[in-house]
């Protein structure tokens, strides 16, 4: 109540301006925009400046220390450059990352705005499709169809994007069920509108701030789940890698002594992971978007 | 509405409950289906068919043809469907290509491994994060709020496999003080005999965990400290603690329970990383195992029980928190 | 009873404030929410301040128990029963709040622990502040549940508060500010959230209550009704100061500054009922709840309802939320149709637009059967319709400019049948804006940069966009400050007699419908109770039901109030004996 009596007399700034405010003093959120900033530039303009041969093998530098012979980060027990390396995995692993959290956030927008929307048994249906993909841990299903096909990163976008899609379509539903008993949306329906108007024109554009935070956090998720397949040994052929792969790799040599090898790979992945959930924080409170964690 | 009698409204929340319960049912059964048509039809889109996997890429066409026969996958493709389903109702999961033993007996051996590691994870885990989170709520947007919810993210942003391995750098590599194998054996008893071995597993499942609830409970915690009902209590002089213990704290849970239902798939996705990199004999290796011989039957075995399991899973959440919450339980305004 | 003769007994008033002043720090700069307010109630007495919304009443009344948000500063004297309350530590005030100062709040749905048996609620107040055991405490809060009327109190006392109605969960709130006999209570806006018998339920408790306790008794409200029926003196408060204070009767009747005058000008009134012959019927039981509707066989009405049922069904179990309803509008004419929460009024506007399932009876819109016609039929009937909802910040997509929302029927149906150039309907949203008395260049706004009044007036802009002959407004001001709701109210008549469109207007304002309507239909629980001409209904009401929620709304002038009071006592009991 009090609140929102100073809301409404101290508002002299336009909503957008203080919702940019909002997001700028959320102080992890600021780091999180910069730490994606700067691993974008890293892993892709990083490797125009620093260049490394990263296709065929050199196992006459292999396991070189770091320092050493002119590698910052040493090699790798195929004689990789892992500074080098550390660029075109990250490359692989923030655009598969992207694309497949943008994939599987559209997709569970539209499903679960119309679920929502249509309401009924067209809701039913749609939302036990969405339970029964739910109640299969969405990596044992990346295994089993990476056991049938050997991905390539586009075939990754799409298999992480089928498994990602539910959680947005259950948040959207959930958005549009409120949004459809909303006066203007009612209006719409009583004076005669149609569905797709309701829904492409109202619904959607209300659910945008559920979807941009979820959409980064989808982005977190996805680039865990490519070091996890990764780590399961279902990732991207050699001489493609990416993060999770790095890391996999370093994983044998933690137990051979050159223990270093699982720290560049490992602290990019924590980094840029980190950095997506710190800015989907600093959108839930600048969309004021409620119970997404 | 005034005049309604009590008894009628308890009948009426005993019906509300039966009519919650039923519905339920139904939709999880309907979700169960839905969940054997995904496995069905991932089952056909191997290469080649079951054949293929069986036989080995050398084996000819007629061999294929004969094997198919054999098997019955030469029917139309919705009386196999319900051969499966026939088959698997009778608890028949068929056998391993490998390892030339019934797939429903070898989960049978390890499913109580796995539920073993991931009960005493998320118990541990909600033991440290419902005090963690409520205290960070309290302290919202002070200092302690923010160093953990920065260690919270960082936990939640780590892969486990990487949190694993720095904890066995650390624990076992570094101090000596813990065994970087987990607790091997057939039985259950066996591998609870086995506690120090337990401890890494349990840790780097955990922490995730504690990364999850603690950030749910925050903020479940301070949307109840901005319930009217807080300030009704303080307008009544009650102290500020008692004010959490008697009334925030009962409120604040129930939204974790809803997520403890959502959080059983994440569970033993997490089960199979772990159990991998502890070679822990649980589920999560069993199937890791099949995917690298890709037998199969085990896989698919696999999937349709943990996600059986993770649908009664969700029922049982959702019943927990229709009793915890006694506005859902009857008299509906 | 006179204050000076109270005054006399207790030389320390309940409540003083001396030049209070509440600041708070926001991230946009300071907000000066009270600028030096002073005043004192005693023992006994009852003040009321009065506002509308940002006047700084609430923050003031916060303020003596000490719960004002960290975010604010404060200079002044505040005093509680003489003990100093802004220099007070917090366990100071823990040992006050609910002892010597309790406050009953607006919202009894929220005000109460969801999952905490309302008896334990009660009785935590006491154990609070008496060394009583658990048992005894239990014992004493059954005894006040009982005292504030909530019947069957030992059965209720183990209930969650989600098992009362929202009468009696106020009537609990107000036994926790009881528990432990307290000098002062504040209450802040106790029955706005409340139906208007209710109201008058809960009113009569408080009232009760302070002649019984000699507790002081800080109002705050924005309803000139409620005032006038409780309060001994009145301060009104605006942008953070005290404008006039005096007694009721002095304020309310004769008020010396403009604004409260402006105030109280804006006051919807509801003409006196003929009491006497009313409650001489009410007890002669001659009441005829089938009004004589004139069939006028001439003009056909644009929409005509018989027998109308709207059926939900909600866990498993059927709800019947209209029955067998009647309702008819003639063109150029406006209905009002009221009733009280859960009475149907909102669902039966509804049934005509297809928002609710209708499981009987017939609709006839523009002479056309709505329940039986193909989609397109239906859709072109309903584009001859307009339709305004009550909440001014949910009746306009947030996201889309306020031109875009006027334009949209146009572009859904069309004009003449072709869907229009973008001129066009610039063009036509600049007259529509123009018709509601706002700036054309407000169509590139959006809804957020529009105060209620304006958004409710776009709203009004986008339901004339295709010229309707049926408006249909479901609670349009209820959200609204009492002046904004004049004005809004003002420029929906004026439209009317210009475009002579017929319109059914929904609220549970008995004061509003009076001042719109020439019809007026009555309902409760589902049913259509009394319906007839609009001065008839409300001067000579026919149905108990009608004659009860009259004597029930509170008028702002206190003589007239206590008629009703009195008239609304005599109904009750003639209904008991």
């Amino acid at each position: 109540m009090s609140t929102a009596i100073l809301s409404r007399q101290a508002a002299p700034k336009s909503p957008a301006a203080r919702a940019v405010r909002e997001f700028f003093s959320n102080k992890l959120a600021v780091i999180g925009v910069f730490i994606v900033v700067a691993l974008v530039v890293f892993s892709f303009i990083g490797p125009l400046i620093y260049q490394t041969e990263q296709v065929s093998t050199n196992l006459m530098q292999a396991d070189l220390k770091p320092g050493e012979d002119g590698h910052p980060l040493g090699t790798d027990g195929l004689g990789y450059d892992v500074l080098g390396r550390l660029m075109i995995a990250g490359r692989t692993s923030i655009l598969v990352g992207l694309a497949a959290g943008v994939l599987a956030t559209t997709l569970g927008t539209l499903w679960g705005s119309v679920a929502g929307y249509l309401g009924g048994w067209v809701d039913a249906t749609m939302m036990r499709i969405v339970d029964a993909g739910i109640a299969i841990p969405g990596i044992f299903l990346l295994l089993v169809i990476s056991a049938i096909v050997r991905p390539s990163e586009w075939m990754m976008v799409l298999i992480i994007g089928a498994v990602s899609w539910l959680v947005p379509a259950r948040l959207t539903r959930a958005e549009a069920l409120s949004l459809k008993s909303r006066d203007y949306v009612l209006a719409i329906k009583a004076t005669g509108g149609s569905n797709s108007r309701a829904i492409l024109r109202h619904i959607i554009p209300n659910t945008i701030g559920t979807v941009v935070v979820n959409a980064t956090f989808q982005v977190a998720d996805a680039i865990l789940l490519i070091a996890y397949v990764s780590f399961l040994g279902m990732g991207l052929q050699p001489p493609a890698t990416d993060w999770g792969a790095m890391l996999t790799d370093g994983i044998s040599s933690v137990y051979s002594g050159a223990w270093w090898l699982i720290f560049p790979a490992g602290i990019a992945i924590v980094l840029i992971v980190s950095a997506f959930n710190f800015i989907g924080d600093g959108l839930r409170d600048m969309f004021d978007v409620r119970g997404q964690s | 509405m005034t005049t309604t009698t009590t008894a009628t409204r308890d009948s009426s929340g005993l019906r509300l409950f039966s009519w919650f319960l039923a519905k339920r049912l139904v939709q999880a059964a309907v979700v169960i289906a839905i969940v054997s048509v995904i496995v069905f039809l991932l089952l056909q889109a191997l290469p080649g068919g079951p054949a293929r996997g069986i036989l080995g890429q050398q084996a000819t066409a007629a061999q294929i043809a004969a094997f198919n026969h054999e098997q019955g996958f030469d029917l139309p493709l919705v009386q196999q469907y319900f051969n499966y389903v026939g088959q698997w109702l009778q608890g028949d999961l068929g056998r391993s290509f490998v390892m030339n033993t019934e797939v429903s007996s070898v989960i049978i051996q390890r499913l109580p491994k796995t539920l073993i590691l991931a009960l005493a994870a998320v118990g541990g885990a909600l033991l440290v994060s419902i005090p963690l989170g409520m205290a960070q709520a309290l302290r919202r947007n002070k200092a302690f709020d923010y160093v953990m919810t920065g260690l919270n993210f960082i936990v939640y942003s780590t892969p486990s496999f990487f949190l694993g391995l720095l904890l066995i750098m650390f624990f076992t590599q570094l101090l000596g003080w813990l065994p970087a194998s987990a607790p091997q054996g057939d039985t259950v008893a066996e591998i609870l005999s086995q506690p120090k071995e337990m401890v890494l597993p349990v840790l780097t499942s955990g922490l995730a965990g504690v990364a999850t609830f603690s950030r749910y409970m925050r903020s479940s915690t301070i949307d109840n400290l901005h319930e009217d009902y807080v300030r009704t209590a303080r307008a009544k002089g009650t102290p500020m603690n008692k004010v959490i213990s008697r009334h925030v704290l009962r409120n604040s849970l129930t939204p974790v329970v809803t997520m403890l239902g959502y959080y059983l798939p994440v569970m033993f996705g997490g089960a199979l990383v772990v159990e991998q990199l502890f070679n822990y004999p649980g589920m999560g290796l069993l199937f890791w195992n099949a995917a690298q011989t890709s037998d199969f039957p085990v896989l698919l075995g696999c999937v349709l029980v943990i996600s059986v399991a993770t649908v009664i899973g969700s029922l049982l959440a959702d019943i927990t928190q229709f009793i915890l919450d006694p506005r859902a339980r009857g008299g509906v305004k | 009873m006179s204050t000076t003769a109270i005054a006399e007994n207790h030389p320390v008033p309940a409540l003083k404030f001396e030049n209070l002043v509440v600041d708070f720090k926001t991230k946009n700069g300071t907000v000066n929410a009270v600028r030096g307010v002073s005043f004192s109630v005693a023992r006994g007495e009852v003040l009321a301040v009065v506002g509308e919304s940002g006047s700084g009443k609430t923050i003031t009344s916060l303020t003596a128990m000490a719960l004002l948000p960290s975010t604010a500063r404060t200079s002044g004297v505040v005093e509680v029963d003489g003990h100093d309350v802004l220099n007070a530590s917090e366990s100071d005030m823990g040992s006050k709040r609910g002892n010597v100062v309790s406050m009953v709040f607006q919202e009894p749905m929220t005000a109460l622990n969801p999952s905490m048996k309302v008896g334990k609620q009660v009785a935590e107040a006491i154990l609070n502040h008496r060394g009583v055991s658990k048992t005894e405490a239990l014992k004493r809060a059954v005894a006040l549940l009982e005292k504030v009327g909530i019947p069957d109190p030992v059965v209720k006392a183990r209930n969650y508060p989600h098992q009362l109605s929202g009468g009696q969960r106020q009537r609990v709130v107000i036994a926790i500010a009881l528990a432990c006999e307290p000098t002062l209570i504040i209450a802040d806006e106790p029955t706005t959230a409340l139906d208007v018998t209710v109201q008058a339920e809960i009113l009569e408790l408080l009232r009760n209550l302070v002649q019984q306790t000699n507790t002081a008794l800080l109002l705050i409200t924005h309803n000139m009704g409620v005032v006038a029926d409780l309060s001994d003196r009145v301060a009104v408060m605006n942008a953070g100061k005290i404008v006039e204070t005096g007694t009721t009767v002095q304020v309310l009747t004769a008020p010396t500054q403009p604004y409260t005058q402006a105030l109280l000008a804006a006051v919807p009134t509801l003409p006196e009922a003929k009491w006497d012959t009313v409650i001489a019927e009410e007890r002669a039981r001659i009441s005829c709840p089938e009004d004589a509707v004139k069939e006028s066989t001439t003009v056909a009405p644009v929409l005509d309802m018989r027998g109308v049922c709207v059926d939900y069904t909600s866990g498993g179990r059927k709800l019947r939320a209209v029955d067998t309803a009647d309702l008819k509008i003639n063109p150029g004419e406006i209905v009002g149709l009221v009733g009280e929460s859960g009475s149907g009024k909102s669902t039966l506007g509804r049934a005509p637009l297809g928002l609710v399932p209708v499981t009987g009876g017939s609709i006839t819109l523009f002479g056309g059967n709505v329940l039986k016609a193909s989609t397109r039929e239906i859709r072109t009937l309903r584009s001859r319709i307009g339709i305004i909802f009550q909440d001014p910040g949910g009746s306009l997509d947030p996201r889309m400019i306020v031109g875009d929302s006027i334009a949209e029927p146009l572009v859904m149906h069309g004009i003449n049948g072709k869907r229009p150039s973008r001129s066009v309907r610039e063009t036509r949203v600049a007259e529509l804006l123009e018709a509601v008395r706002l700036p054309a260049t407000n169509a590139r706004r959006y809804p957020h940069e529009l105060s209620g009044g304006q958004r409710q007036r776009i709203g009004l802009a986008r339901a004339l966009a295709l010229a309707p002959e049926l408006l249909i407004a479901d609670e349009p001001t209820s959200a609204l400050d009492v002046s904004v709701q004049d004005e809004v109210l003002t420029l929906l008549l004026e439209l009317q007699n210009e475009h002579g469109f017929g319109c059914l207007f929904i609220s549970h304002d008995l004061a509003v419908v009076h001042s719109v309507s020439q019809r007026v239909t009555v309902m409760q629980s589902g049913k259509v109770i009394e319906s007839g001409e609009t001065s008839r209904v409300l001067q000579l009401p026919e149905a108990s039901y009608t004659r009860h929620l009259l004597a029930s709304v509170p008028s702002p002038n206190p003589l007239l109030q206590r008629q009703r009071r009195e008239a609304r006592l005599a109904l009750l009991s003639s209904k008991d004996s």
